[in-house]
């Protein structure tokens, strides 16, 4: 079985610093043996949670547009990839509306008891925060991650790793930076080649 | 002059939880003399999130043209700025980031074009007030909340020491905050508090 990775760009800015890190992490798992989709949030059509709670009662989304089906393909995935840059101190407003969208899975999941994931899928689901910061503070990425454990925890994934680079104002760019690029390519590969023999298929 | 407060329900659902803890502080202010308040439910506000085009940086102004411009005038001119959200997801609603990353623009005249956001004397003569309520009962449902918070309100010059916070935690289906404890005490208590110290401050230095 090919293992699937999903990324996801939640920049609104296009070939920017945050999705060009996400790209080489996909590159690198695409040359170690996975096929490699990538879905970009600005490109598609989708709106915030309204906070109706309808999804606690049926579990489905009131909101039909995007969303699902990015859920969806999520959930068919064996690794996801999930990049945001840092606005204030945060993910994107724009990858912040896409996750907030999860809640009729956390309504499967803690109330209506429709969906579960064992212990042994979560452990073969690995979930990755790729980000860029033009800050060089060290905590600038913190307040990110615990939006990105919901997201995580909400689809049965392990979210085992940050690939993140801060100080792009001082490297002016992803592509100046000394091993961000290098750095995210082989954890793509590493990611894939991890999968491979937890499966039994390397 | 009358102390202005400006007001932003951030929450996608009216009336809940975290609208109605900000109708409470908000009353308590009214009540005290010579205050004029504005509420600006977001979900009424057409502001768009920011597209990080990084215009600002040159233009000291947003390229998009909607909600904001009404509201990046409201902003300077307020006293006071309020603002509401739930936590959805360990974070702020999105639609209260739309309005936080929006102050780019502020980010931009203060740090890069490093022009006044507001007139100097202005300045340590605005207070802010970060409202939320969070279903679930973490004492640290709200940390990841708070940075971003913070970096609204600097970029609008009111100062880490001149924000006020009434963060309720374990309030989950619409309208049980009215039965929680304290809150809406809590609430009254600092609407009031921040009303008096602003006008403290506004009366510095000026004649009585």
């Amino acid at each position: 079985m090919t293992i699937k990775v999903l990324g996801i760009s939640g920049s609104p800015r296009r070939h920017g610093n945050t999705e060009t890190l996400l790209d080489s992490f996909l590159d690198g798992a695409k040359a170690a043996g996975a096929s490699v989709e990538k879905v970009v949030l600005k490109e598609i059509n989708y709106s915030p949670c309204r906070g109706c709670n309808a999804c606690h009662k049926t579990g489905e989304c009131i909101v039909k547009d995007d969303a699902p089906g990015v859920y969806d393909r999520i959930l068919a995935a064996d690794i996801v990839a999930v990049a945001s840059p840092i606005y204030s101190m945060g993910i994107t407003a724009q990858l912040k509306g896409f996750i907030d969208r999860a809640q009729y899975l956390w309504a499967r999941k803690f109330i209506l008891k429709t969906l579960s994931f064992s212990e042994d899928h979560i452990r073969r689901h690995k979930g990755i925060f790729i980000s860029t910061a033009g800050q060089n503070i060290d905590h600038v990425f913190d307040s990110a991650f615990p939006a990105i454990t919901a997201l995580f925890h909400g689809t049965g994934f392990d979210y085992t790793e940050n690939i993140v680079a801060n100080n792009m104002d001082f490297w002016n760019g992803i592509k100046n930076h000394p091993t961000a690029l290098k750095n995210a390519y082989e954890r793509g590969q590493q990611v894939v080649r991890d999968m491979k023999n937890l499966n039994g298929t390397s | 002059m009358p102390v202005k407060v400006l007001a932003f329900a951030g929450s996608p659902r009216r009336f809940g939880n975290s609208e109605t803890l900000l109708d409470w502080t908000l009353a308590s202010m009214a009540e005290e003399g010579d205050v004029v308040v504005e509420k600006v439910p977001l979900t009424d506000a057409n502001i768009s999130p920011c597209r990080g085009c990084n215009a600002c940086e040159k233009l000291n102004k947003c390229i998009q043209r909607d909600g904001m411009d009404t509201y990046h005038d409201k902003i300077i001119e307020a006293d006071c700025i309020v603002l509401a959200s739930p936590i959805f997801c360990m974070g702020l609603a999105s639609q209260v980031k739309a309005l936080v990353d929006r102050a780019q623009v502020f980010r931009s005249r203060k740090y890069v074009l490093k022009l006044p956001v507001v007139p100097p004397e202005r300045k340590g003569k605005r207070l802010g007030i970060f409202l939320a309520t969070a279903g679930q009962t973490w004492p640290h449902v709200f940390d990841a909340a708070v940075p971003s918070v913070k970096c609204f309100y600097h970029v609008i010059e009111i100062r880490d020491a001149d924000i006020s916070y009434l963060m309720v935690n374990g309030v989950d289906e619409k309208g049980v905050i009215a039965h929680h404890p304290t809150a809406k005490a809590d609430a009254e208590k600092l609407g009031k508090s921040v009303i008096a110290e602003l006008k403290n401050r506004l009366s510095e230095g000026t004649a009585p």
